[in-house]
């Protein structure tokens, strides 16, 4: 059996798990090459132009195939405490299955990640024994990291806010990422953060009920008072984003934090980018020099 | 109390006197205009839905005139409507008029469950009893299903003949207005279905409009969509309205689990909003016979987005042409109008082959 996983989306945080879970079954796990331009432009084609660039590139993803004999692509409906994904991801197994080569399979997950995994494990390898063992083996890269990290004084810190599907992708976050390194800035990514933090209720967050925005704006909230500068990272057309990025700005200019919002689109380039990170980098070293 | 809520197409009258039998005086802009839109615009964040933009500039022109207690409707949190009233409430505490700005009550209303709507929410905000809730409330059941049946027949009866159709809407508009009781309601419900009767006839080009509600309800945002395609002699076929919508969260819905099992075959999970009954109701009407489905929803509605993907390719297996048209504030009735009578053309043309 051949099983083809798309580079995108979701494997930026469960990648490594699902690697180790199929490793461990017995099964060869194909996975589609880093984004390029061939794979984003493919995907633009093969999608409504409306939705967000992680969408685009996944689908692009999910036709990148060539000689697999099936794509699994998880359908995330909500996680812990009913805190549902984005619409456009719980449907986006669907509009894949449209336009894909081969058939999708994508177990729902619906508050715990074992059970599906286990299931889909035996109907992989009809023994539930060894899909079972390959759940435990695959469970430690779940983890989150358990302690906050330390932020040094002397040290210039920045926040990027963004999705880890942003953050990790080579034609979204990871520029911006080195960019910041480059110049000396101590980089802070909500992925940094134990899920202790992240799914906190209090506040405002007890609103939110989309899982990732609410780790997004409890990462915020804990980072507030603690990094001297914000990047506030978004695709075009990204719905929740819009709602609660505007929120985030709002807390950050009562304190007079400096806060960016870049937003991306499969138009965007490399320089324009980095125009406008260097026009940031000017403010914020005009506000201390202050 | 000075009430207000956003503006809902014909289905405005009904909430009107839902809220004044409840002892509320209610204060609304007259007209949604261009004003409004811009007001709209302006204060609300870039990239948000135009559903937000329109209703935080019709808060703004209630908050104008005068009005103390705002209502709005919140939905259930996977889409971005139900977000809608922490930001709206927020921006106009800030930034809305100077009259009123920051002394006026703003209620999201429909995250309680109908219980607590009933016996603990509406008697606390508008200081009465249960019993007067329940009276009100189904006044505006039998108000609001008077609207539909009155929408429907109209849409029928504009296909055939337009300049009737527009006077009859005039006199009637004002009666429903008026209607107050519930034998009035019943009568007046018998008389539009005697007088707006049309024979059913098969030369009617049939085109089904589907897709997010506040577009499906409200003619400002889709541009009187209706009325227009009504004047090029085409049948629409709707089902959103304020009743079925009640209903719905009443539970009492029961052509919902037909849109859902119909709906399953193309999508797996409900992805929140309305993408279900969308494609639900659309693979309804192609059952049904139609030549055409029309799918309006606003520019990065996220449900919807995954519903027209569904709907190219229900497209593709029924061989039925679908045009999905997305609106924001820039979207011109010009431009509209020439691609509604190119869609039009092409149903045209693809039933003369037929017959």
């Amino acid at each position: 059996m051949k099983i083809g996983i798309p580079r995108a989306l979701f494997y930026h945080r469960y990648g490594k798990f699902w690697e180790v879970f199929f490793q461990n079954l017995g099964v060869e796990v194909f996975l589609s090459p880093i984004t390029n331009k061939a794979i984003l432009e493919d995907g633009v084609k093969n999608i409504s132009s409306e939705v967000c660039l992680p969408i685009k590139i996944l689908i692009g993803h999910v036709r990148n195939f060539k000689e697999v004999e099936r794509i699994f692509l998880p359908r995330f409906v909500f996680l812990r405490d009913k805190l549902f994904a984005c619409p456009k991801m719980i449907g986006v197994p669907d509009c894949a299955r449209f336009v894909s080569h081969f058939p999708i399979d994508s177990p729902k997950i619906k508050n715990n990640l074992f059970l599906p995994h286990f299931l889909y494990g035996i109907y992989l390898t009809k023994n539930p024994l060894k899909s079972l063992f390959a759940y435990l083996k695959a469970r430690p890269f779940l983890r989150f990291p358990s302690q906050p990290p330390s932020f040094p004084k002397e040290e210039k810190k920045i926040g990027l806010i963004s999705h880890f599907y942003n953050l990790n992708e080579d034609y979204l976050g990871k520029e911006v990422i080195r960019f910041f390194q480059e110049k000396g800035f101590l980089v802070y990514t909500k992925e940094d953060l134990p899920i202790s933090i992240l799914h906190n209720k209090d506040g405002f967050a007890k609103n939110i009920r989309w899982v990732f925005e609410r780790e997004l704006y409890n990462a915020f909230r804990f980072y507030l008072d603690k990094l001297d500068a914000f990047c506030f990272i978004f695709s075009f057309g990204c719905g929740p984003d819009s709602l609660i990025g505007e929120i985030m700005e709002r807390e950050a200019k009562e304190r007079e934090i400096p806060f960016l919002k870049l937003v991306i689109d499969e138009h965007t380039g490399k320089a324009g980018i980095i125009t406008r990170l260097e026009a940031f980098l000017d403010m914020i070293n005009r506000q201390n020099g202050k | 109390m000075r009430a207000s809520f956003p503006s809902f197409g014909y289905e405005t009258l009904a909430l009107k006197s839902f809220l004044k039998n409840l002892g509320a005086e209610v204060i609304l802009p007259r007209d949604l205009t261009k004003r409004t839109l811009e007001i709209g615009v302006k204060l609300s964040p870039e990239m948000i839905c135009l559903p937000f933009k329109i209703t935080l500039g019709n808060f703004y022109e209630a908050l104008e005139m005068g009005a103390d207690t705002l209502f709005m409707a919140a939905g259930a949190k996977k889409c971005r409507f139900g977000y809608y009233h922490f930001l709206q409430e927020k921006i106009l505490r800030e930034k809305g008029p100077i009259v009123q700005s920051g002394s006026f009550n703003f209620y999201p209303v429909s995250q309680y469950t109908p219980y607590q709507f009933v016996f603990e929410k509406m008697p606390k905000i508008f200081a009465t009893t249960p019993h007067k809730v329940i009276r009100a409330l189904i006044l505006l059941l039998a108000k609001s299903s008077l609207i539909e049946d009155f929408k429907e027949l109209l849409r029928k009866k504009r296909a055939v003949d337009f300049a009737e159709a527009e006077r009859l809407e005039k006199i009637f508009l004002k009666k429903i207005e008026r209607a107050e009781k519930f034998s009035e309601i019943l009568w007046l419900k018998k008389e539009i279905k005697k007088i707006l009767w049309v024979e059913d006839r098969d030369d009617l080009l049939k085109v089904g409009l589907v897709g997010e509600i506040y577009f499906m309800i409200e003619p400002f945002a889709n541009q009187e969509m209706e009325k227009e395609l009504g004047r090029m002699g085409v049948w629409v076929l709707a089902k959103r309205s304020l009743y079925r919508h009640l209903m719905h969260l009443l539970k009492l819905d029961w052509e919902f689990l037909k849109f859902y099992f119909l709906a399953r075959r193309y999508l797996k999970d409900s992805p929140g909003g309305e993408a279900i009954r969308t494609l639900g109701e659309a693979l309804d009407f192609i059952k049904k016979g139609v030549d055409g489905i029309i799918h309006i929803f606003p520019f990065t509605c996220m449900p919807e987005n995954i519903a027209m993907e569904a709907l190219k390719e229900v497209s593709k297996d029924y061989d039925v042409p679908v045009l999905s048209l997305s609106f924001d504030e820039h979207t011109s009735k010009t431009g509209l109008l020439t691609r509604l009578e190119a869609f039009v053309e092409l149903i045209k043309r693809k039933r003369s082959k037929f017959c």
